[in-house]
């Protein structure tokens, strides 16, 4: 009988499927980490595993909203999570985090002065910088011929089709704000009513709204300019040399990602432990090395090889860092943001 | 049973598949590009294959996502199916209702139903792990198991089961000789869809996870920030390859098995 | 409650706590206010509500119909034939025929879909092809457009349009359509007055398999669209996400969910009617 046969071939595959994936499990004290996907060195992860003799557990989220969202809503169960700067402040108002016991890490010195008491977090009481970058110009030489210094230069019409955006209501709003010489974190409703008019004479350039994949997408050589992270653009050169990067002469949005424990941390301690190795020098040099983002460790400087030294996307100048921004807080007026990026993507009023 | 199918049909069949498969193909192809952004092609290599069976994370995902999808999958096939026979014999009012809650977890945004399950969850203090996202799963697979039985049913009239009755046999079976013969095929493609929805499932699975229970998608979807990695092709092409095979060896060994006695295969 | 009906009882128990109840969380939040940092607080109004009939909103929810409805005619299109080429075939051929179809869907859907970036985009693959064979001499810009949602839905859904159809059709009376054919009906006349109707519940299943995960549907229109159109649930998803707004978003999934099954029912009645008539005429 020809029915028989599939029931048995179903649970044939199914049972194989379940065995082939093995079941672990040990009885170790345990470090739950809470961050994006590969933002750490395996072997400086394994390193402390092994000198505190403990089992890190590591989950991903994807972006700072389901983050939140999730962290709110008290789920859980997470020693240390990762926020990005708005997010601290958010988590921070909303009365999510915990403090930091500085004691625990005393290689909080080693980090740079310009990354310390940020306008997110004075003083650090709930967060430490772990990573940090600037939304700048990326664009392909081969097919912009001009000379690139200023958002404004996203608008050319020559480039129709061909401009990547990031997929982010406040990156956007705020780069047009800031073309206009604003504040990138407006609160005046009428300033940004004028920064979204201004966007959508951009639309026809368009080609997409993209945070995930806009490396691929400059990369291949879909999209000719656009605004990318800074991080990211160090990933395009090295894969595209024709791709060049800048910090617009009207400045643009500085970001961090951050080291931050939430309330109701089982294991606080250990979490400053693991911050206070992982800003260990040598550590840090591994780890950075690895995944390719900016070190805001001074003193892993002269661990870093000559090639993550000069590479002038990770590691930005003074002056480019003096041109940018934080995204504030902008409260209720998020709701504002919120609708006319709906508008702007739908392309309906 | 001789196939009387239009040569057209047959064409449009095998387009339709190749349609299906050329993406299939190209995943195959990109796990063995040594560039590691998926870009263009810049060389073979097994550095993928090797590299995915030592990295830690994406083996303990794997064994989540499987052991999440094979309960799911058991439990809600065995509920959608009793409630689908079931559906039959209550009154039309009772029968709208009913359908009414069973749509319910198919339409229902799969945000609302991840949110509100992971303020059900933590309310109780019920810990987040894989007990969390097998629950959550069940409750919507339960509702493709039940339409697609649902679909087998309408279309079935009661003669057998009368003509069984009538005969003297009794209600056990009447089910397992007469009903459950005749919705099987309705039973293995609701268990298909609901295998394929639990692996499939992000959004939900994301908020009612917690730690050490991370599924392969929310492993992806974490993924995408930094590019998603060719060994995550590499373990779709050896999902692949290792689903045809024991198909084919399932097959190989019942039809053996039919050569012998036609029935023994399987108990029932 | 009847004997004959117990076997619901364990389904109903499992909805009632882990669907019925965090439903009624949500209807409760979509009847409140929210403070300026996101968080629910009680403060029972319309708001939510009032603002869905803003004219954005109700366009896009439009967008979002039309889209589905679409997906779902070239789903029917593209998977009935199949269907019914394997519930024809020898039994060998049945299962390699639902395996085949499922296993691709195994892997994961992000994978799936950017499979299709790799195909598409300027510099891919198929761009390449029509380029060598001469066809083109620029590259097609097929990828961040309509043309291109449309595509990664319908790709995506194709399974659940074919399962059901197949389990109605394999059930089909076959004998009804060598009568057919003996008492001189062709193929076509046969196929429109036994099979189609005879196989409607899994057209209906089918079709509202596909309508439904469609309207639910929102990366397929941020990988392959560009992000450039947005669908009702990327609005609902982004509300309570980036915009915090937990009331707003919980008023739009009432709407959807309600909405939704009124389509369905109307549309089963609408497939119940035409079957009523068919038989009739016969």
């Amino acid at each position: 009988m020809k029915k028989m046969k599939w029931a048995g071939l179903v649970l044939a595959v199914t049972m194989g499927l379940a065995v082939l994936s093995g079941c672990g499990g040990s009885s170790k004290e345990t470090l739950n980490i809470y961050s994006w996907a590969d933002n750490f060195d395996a072997d400086v992860l394994a390193a402390f595993e092994k000198e505190y003799n403990v089992k890190i557990n590591y989950d991903v989220f994807a972006n700072n909203e389901d983050l939140l969202a999730k962290i709110k809503a008290g789920g859980g169960g997470y020693d240390l999570i990762q926020p990005s700067d708005y997010m601290v402040a958010t988590m921070i108002k909303q009365d999510l985090l915990s403090p930091l016991n500085k004691d625990n890490i005393p290689n909080f010195a080693n980090i740079d002065e310009a990354f310390k008491n940020p306008s997110f977090d004075p003083d650090n009481k709930y967060s430490i910088v772990y990573t940090s970058g600037v939304t700048g110009i990326a664009y392909n030489k081969k097919y912009v011929k001009e000379e690139i210094d200023s958002w404004e230069d996203l608008w050319n019409p020559a480039y129709k089709g061909k401009v990547l955006l990031l997929d982010d209501n406040r990156e956007v709003i705020g780069m047009a704000l800031k073309k206009a010489g604003k504040s990138n974190s407006s609160t005046d409703e009428a300033e940004i009513t004028a920064a979204v008019e201004d966007l959508k004479t951009l639309l026809p350039n368009v080609l997409a709204f993209d945070t995930d994949n806009i490396k691929q997408k400059m990369i291949q050589e879909e999209g000719w300019i656009g605004t990318v992270w800074s991080g990211d653009a160090s990933f395009i050169a090295k894969d595209n040399p024709d791709v060049a990067y800048i910090v617009p002469k009207e400045g643009g949005t500085i970001w961090s990602d951050n080291y931050a424990i939430p309330k109701g941390a089982k294991n606080q301690e250990l979490a400053e432990k693991f911050i206070n190795f992982m800003l260990e020098p040598e550590n840090s040099a591994k780890n950075y090395e690895s995944i390719g983002y900016s070190d805001p460790n001074t003193k892993a400087h002269e661990f870093h090889s000559e090639e993550y030294n000069n590479d002038k996307m990770i590691n930005l100048s003074p002056e480019e860092l003096s041109r940018t921004e934080w995204l504030g807080d902008v409260g209720d007026k998020l709701q504002i943001y919120d609708r006319f990026w709906t508008e702007l993507k739908s392309g309906r009023e | 049973m001789k196939s009387k199918s239009h040569p057209l049909l047959g064409i449009h069949s095998l387009l339709v598949m190749i349609f299906i498969y050329v993406p299939i193909a190209i995943i195959i192809v990109y796990s063995f590009n040594s560039s590691r952004l998926a870009a263009d092609w810049s060389g073979f290599t097994f550095e993928w294959y090797t590299s995915l069976f030592s990295n830690r994370h994406v083996m303990e995902a794997l064994s989540n996502t499987l052991t999440v999808g094979v309960v799911s999958t058991l439990v809600s096939t065995l509920l959608g199916t009793m409630a689908a026979l079931s559906m039959r014999k209550v009154s039309r009012r009772m029968k709208a209702g009913m359908g009414g809650l069973l749509y319910l977890p198919i339409i229902i945004p799969d945000i609302i139903m991840g949110l509100s399950l992971l303020v059900l969850f933590t309310q109780f203090h019920i810990p987040l792990g894989k007990l969390t996202i097998i629950i959550a799963h069940i409750t919507f697979c339960i509702s493709y198991v039940f339409v697609i039985i649902t679909t087998r049913l309408s279309g079935m009239g009661g003669q057998l089961e009368e003509a069984a009755q009538d005969l003297g046999a009794n209600g056990w079976q009447i089910f397992r000789h007469v009903t459950l013969p005749q919705i099987m095929p309705g039973i293995i493609s609701g268990a298909l869809i609901a295998f394929t929805m639990s692996l499939d499932d992000f959004m939900v699975s994301f908020f009612v996870s917690g730690p050490n229970s991370t599924t392969l998608p929310i492993y992806i979807y974490g993924q995408v920030k930094r590019g998603i990695s060719p060994e995550i092709n590499a373990l779709c092409t050896i999902l692949i390859l290792v689903s045809i095979t024991l198909i084919f060896l399932a097959q190989f060994v019942l039809n053996r098995g039919k050569g012998q006695k036609k029935q023994s295969v399987l108990p029932f | 409650m009847k004997k004959s009906s117990l076997g619901l009882m364990p389904v109903l128990l499992w909805l009632s706590l882990f669907l019925v109840v965090p439903m009624l969380i949500v209807i409760g939040i979509s009847f409140m206010g929210r403070d300026e940092l996101g968080n629910v607080v009680f403060d029972f109004n319309l708001d939510a509500y009032a603002t869905f009939f803003d004219p954005l909103y109700l366009g896009i929810y439009w967008d979002t119909i039309v889209l589905s409805v679409l997906t779902t005619i070239l789903c029917l299109l593209l998977s009935y034939p199949l269907a019914y080429y394997i519930a024809n075939a020898g039994p060998k051929m049945q299962t390699w025929g639902l395996a085949l179809i499922t296993i691709p869907f195994w892997i994961n859907f992000l994978i799936r879909t950017y499979a299709w970036v790799l195909l598409l985009r300027t510099q891919g693959v198929v761009n390449n092809l029509l380029i060598d064979l001469g066809f083109i001499q620029e590259p097609l810009q097929m990828l961040y457009t309509k043309g291109a949602v449309l595509l990664g839905m319908v790709y995506t859904f194709i399974p659940f349009m074919v399962l059901p159809i197949y389990v109605a059709l394999e059930q089909m009376d076959k004998k009804l359509l060598e009568a057919a054919s003996d008492l001189g009906a062709t193929g076509w006349k046969a196929f429109w007055h036994i099979t189609l109707p005879q196989t409607r519940s899994g057209i209906m299943t089918g079709a509202v398999l596909v309508y439904v995960s469609t309207t639910g549907m929102f990366v397929v229109t941020d990988i392959l669209g560009g992000a450039k159109s947005a669908m009702i649930s990327n609005i609902i998803q982004s509300q309570f996400l980036g915009a915090r707004n937990w009331p707003f978003g919980s008023a739009l999934s009432v709407i959807f969910v309600i909405t939704s099954l009124i389509l369905i029912g109307l549309f089963n009645k609408a497939m119940t009617a035409r079957h009523l008539k068919v038989k009739g005429g016969r």
